[in-house]
């Protein structure tokens, strides 16, 4: 019996591993169905109106919040490549931040298209250098430069705005890791995408409390990290702040926070991640947006 | 003894064909649903003269299909380890899992695509399961020796489970140093593994794991006999005509390494060597040809129930499947050690 | 014939037994008594091979059993030991076939399931047959590790070589009625022209009374040899246990002790 067991199993094993090649295979559908799988595609999608074409996008997309509508496939490092296929999608959009690898291997495999952008939006004009990337991709090429006008014109008068502050405050920017559970503490210079964290808060007249070590966003356990930073302003990200239930008490308790000056003057608060971690065709009216946050008394 | 016998046989029989069911649901049910004619077409796509498969075909025949059968070993890796484990260490309540094979496996895989990002080793799929080995080896020994026997040669269940929770320990938390001095991507992969998922699945991992479980279980089968006597004390065993030293050694062996080879592929999956033999001995004793037979298929079956689960309930995302396997397995941990039957 | 010479077992620096000779012929019961610490069960574990002395040899008919193997062996040689402690589901026949290990390999044959049912019918344990061994009690455990024991040497041919059982304290946790129950039906199977029979006991009364030859041990080596109205005088037995012993003859020269 257990040979008969053991035969089928190996014939059946032997069977589909014989199975390991094939050719090229054409898409079944006509019209464009893109995965995206980065939140700030996305958002420039739904500025550009290019939106009925997402049929699949990631759970750290939040902006606009129309977003919702669409099927997510789960978080970007934790991806499966069934549950993205499932959506028949003509092509995968992303920013190069997928796993995990065996799954990226597996879409290779299929000769899935993939496409990636390539300017990044690590400033303003890097911004605006996507959007207009995009735009070309999409056809909606009228519409990225509307955009990219108006991000211009935002820009000038936030940083006008900005002009009028007269104190630099101490800003430390904490975010929730979600692949590995933790809290992260933002360095100067970094934070998202090419360090958008870094330079719009720095662009909103405030400074970076915490110093870059070079590796990025650094784990919190340390609680001499703020502490010795000892930032005017805390802003918590989104996920990160709803996580403790916007409760002060519970956020002061987060390791250094509680002896910081902004402890002390209450000036702890909760900002969008599609806000602050990334340039993009909100980002002119986000600076002045930051820059009122910061500022808040 | 003719009874017992036939029963045992009926069982397995009954056994053999819940697994069949089970593999055709897994097929079937997914983020993409397949029809039975939608699968026959996808293999007869395979013989010469058909026109290229599609792109749901290929995803059938690429993914799905490797990954059900991937699935069917690697429960089959984790049955067969906690049936060996338990009559190894003469008690009920072990499992590579709680004694630390499957968190060494997990290291030595860590650490191997550490290094093959920094020394820039060829990550060739060979030499993952060597890694994941000789860390499930590394670990699972280290507890063997440090759970010192009693004097009738016994391990003490207790000392065993807290030397295995402290290595456990030890094994995880530099997985966790790993993924801080790693590089972000890696660092990643890491922490996700240690809650297993069977989505990097693929016929080259099926060949490989299927070599370990199905030489690792034909030579577990053959020791049985030894086993049994086991049962019974090491002296004992050793008045049957058994080497007990050697048993030891070849059945710990074939352990680490069936476990290793799976968790290399798949992460660390807990309590399915735990609950799989416990269910056997309800349906049909303790002979241990018997256990490593039925705890093949029982694990196969119902990793592949926890794989739909993970599959399914949140579709088109995927739970790590260690959450299921948890969600059931704990209770049962509870329930056995509460037991008043088990000697410790 | 079993024969042990000079034989010394060590551990670290302390010998348990020094330089023991002794033999054993089969057809009847040689009982090892002594108090505690005196090597009584390093012995039987020795001859019974399951130690290797530092020196000395043991030979079964004449041949030197260092160099058999350990499956060879246990198709003449069994060991009944105290009660044995099983942590999973064995019924009682299971337990009982695990002595007919050595003579199959793979599936039992139809002899040795006769064999089986045969020595569960000799030992009144047949009705617990499919019951699981950790529900009896320690009587009816005793009685399933003696079958278990009897079964591996238990054969319906001549076989050319003798028999070899040991008992390493069997007794312990048996109440009076079934230790006596056990002597005897040790007894009618050492009678057996080829069976070589050694076993250790603490009660020297059991020992006088079944033993046919005794073999008193102190402090790791052999204080008295032979019939047991020779060995368990009052002198030595105060000298070796420390306690004063009354004689009484009963009837057919057997001994009772009386103990203060």
């Amino acid at each position: 019996m257990r040979r008969l067991i053991i035969l089928l199993f190996s014939g059946l094993v032997l069977f589909g591993a014989s199975c390991a090649r094939f050719h090229n295979a054409p898409t079944d559908s006509k019209d464009a169905r893109y995965v995206v799988i980065s939140p700030i595609y996305n958002e420039v999608i739904w500025a550009l109106g290019a939106q009925n074409t997402v049929v699949g996008i990631d759970l750290s997309t939040t902006y606009p919040p129309e977003v919702k509508n669409v099927q997510t496939v789960g978080y970007h490092r934790a991806l499966s490549a069934e549950g993205i296929l499932s959506l028949h999608p003509t092509a995968i959009i992303h920013d190069n931040n997928i796993g995990p690898p065996q799954v990226v291997q597996q879409l290779q495999q299929l000769n899935i298209p993939m496409k990636t952008f390539t300017a990044k939006n690590d400033s303003c004009d890097g911004a605006k250098a996507l959007i207009r990337e995009m735009g070309a991709y999409f056809h909606k090429e009228s519409r990225a430069e509307e955009l990219c006008n108006t991000l211009d014109t935002q820009r000038t008068a936030s940083l006008e705005k900005v002009k009028q502050y007269t104190d630099h405050p101490r800003v430390a920017v904490i975010h929730f890791g979600r692949a590995s559970n933790v809290y992260l503490v933002v360095g100067k210079g970094s934070g998202g995408d090419g360090g958008g964290v870094s330079q719009i808060i720095e662009l909103a007249g405030g400074e970076m409390a915490v110093e870059n070590t070079g590796r990025g966003m650094q784990r919190m356990e340390s609680p001499e990290i703020i502490a010795k930073a000892n930032p005017d302003v805390i802003l918590l990200t989104d996920y990160g702040y709803d996580r403790l239930g916007g409760a002060t008490d519970q956020i002061k308790a987060l390791p250094g926070v509680a002896t910081s000056n902004a402890a002390r003057d209450n000036r702890i608060f909760r900002i969008e991640e599609n806000v602050l971690n990334y340039f993009g065709p909100r980002s002119g009216e986000n600076i002045a947006k930051v820059a009122e946050i910061i500022h808040k008394k | 003894m003719t009874t017992q016998h036939g029963r045992r046989q009926l069982i397995l029989i009954a056994l053999v064909a819940v697994s069949l069911l089970v593999l055709i649901a897994s097929i079937r049910y997914g983020a993409i649903d397949f029809s039975m004619t939608e699968i026959s077409r996808a293999l007869t796509s395979l013989l010469p003269g058909r026109p290229e498969p599609t792109l749901d075909q290929r995803i059938f025949l690429e993914l799905r299909f490797p990954r059900a059968i991937l699935c069917l070993l690697v429960g089959a890796s984790l049955g067969v380890g906690g049936t060996l484990m338990q009559a190894l260490f003469r008690n009920p309540i072990v499992e590579p899992g709680l004694v630390g094979t499957s968190s060494g496996a997990a290291f030595g895989s860590a650490l191997f695509f550490v290094l093959g990002g920094v020394f820039h080793i060829g990550t060739s799929l060979w030499s993952l399961p060597v890694a994941a080995c000789a860390g499930g080896i590394i670990s699972t020994y280290l507890v063997f020796l440090l759970a010192r026997p009693r004097e009738d040669g016994r391990a003490s269940i207790v000392m065993l489970l807290l030397t295995g929770l402290a290595v456990n320990a030890l094994f995880m938390s530099a997985i966790g140093f790993l993924s801080y001095i790693a590089r972000d991507p890696q660092a990643r992969s890491i922490t996700f593994w240690s809650l297993g998922t069977l989505s990097g699945a693929s016929w080259k991992a099926v060949e490989i794991v299927a070599l370990s479980t199905i030489l690792g279980s034909i030579v577990a089968v053959r020791y049985a006999k030894q086993l049994n006597a086991l049962m019974i004390g090491e002296e004992e065993a050793t008045y049957l005509g058994v080497n007990v030293n050697r048993l030891k050694w070849i059945i710990l062996s074939v352990n680490v390494v069936i476990v290793a080879v799976a968790t290399a592929f798949t992460g660390v999956i807990s309590f399915v060597g735990l609950v799989v033999p416990h269910i056997l001995r309800m349906l049909g004793g303790a002979d241990n040809r018997f256990l490593i037979v039925g705890s093949a298929l029982t694990g196969a079956t119902l990793l592949t129930l926890a794989d739909l689960i993970a599959r399914l309930s949140v579709r088109p995302a995927e739970l790590p499947i260690g959450i299921v396997t948890s969600a059931v397995g704990v209770p049962v941990f509870i329930f056995l050690l509460r037991r008043r039957q088990y000697v410790f | 014939m079993l024969v042990g010479r000079n034989i010394t077992f060590r551990v670290g620096s302390k010998d348990l037994i020094s330089d023991i000779s002794a033999s054993f012929a089969p057809g009847g019961l040689h009982l090892i008594v002594g108090p505690n610490g005196a090597g009584k069960s390093t012995l039987v574990k020795v001859l019974a091979r399951l130690l290797h002395p530092q020196s000395g040899t043991v030979e079964y008919e004449g041949a030197d059993v260092s160099h058999a193997t350990e499956a060879e062996l246990a198709k003449r040689r069994a060991v009944l030991s105290q009660a044995i402690e099983i942590a999973f589901p064995l019924t009682v026949r299971e337990v009982v076939l695990m002595g007919r290990y050595p003579h199959f390999s793979g599936r039992p044959g139809p002899t040795d399931e006769q064999i089986v049912d045969e020595v569960m019918e000799h030992f009144d344990v047949t009705e617990f047959k499919d019951r699981y061994y950790q529900s009896l009690s320690g009587g009816e455990r005793q009685r399933v590790n003696f079958a278990r024991v009897l079964a591996q040497l238990w054969s319906h041919s001549a076989i050319d070589s003798c028999r070899y059982l040991f008992l390493d304290e069997p007794l312990t946790f048996l109440d009076i009625r079934h230790q006596i129950d056990f002597m005897k039906r040790i007894r009618s199977f050492t009678n057996a022209a080829d069976v070589v029979t050694v076993g250790v006991v603490h009660d020297l009364n059991l020992a006088a009374r079944f033993a046919d030859q005794i073999l008193m041990l102190d402090g790791g080596r052999i204080v008295a040899n032979g019939a047991p109205s020779e060995v368990l005088t009052p002198e030595r037995i105060r000298q070796v246990f420390g306690v004063e012993p009354t004689m009484v003859q009963t009837g057919d020269a057997g001994i009772h002790l009386i103990f203060n």
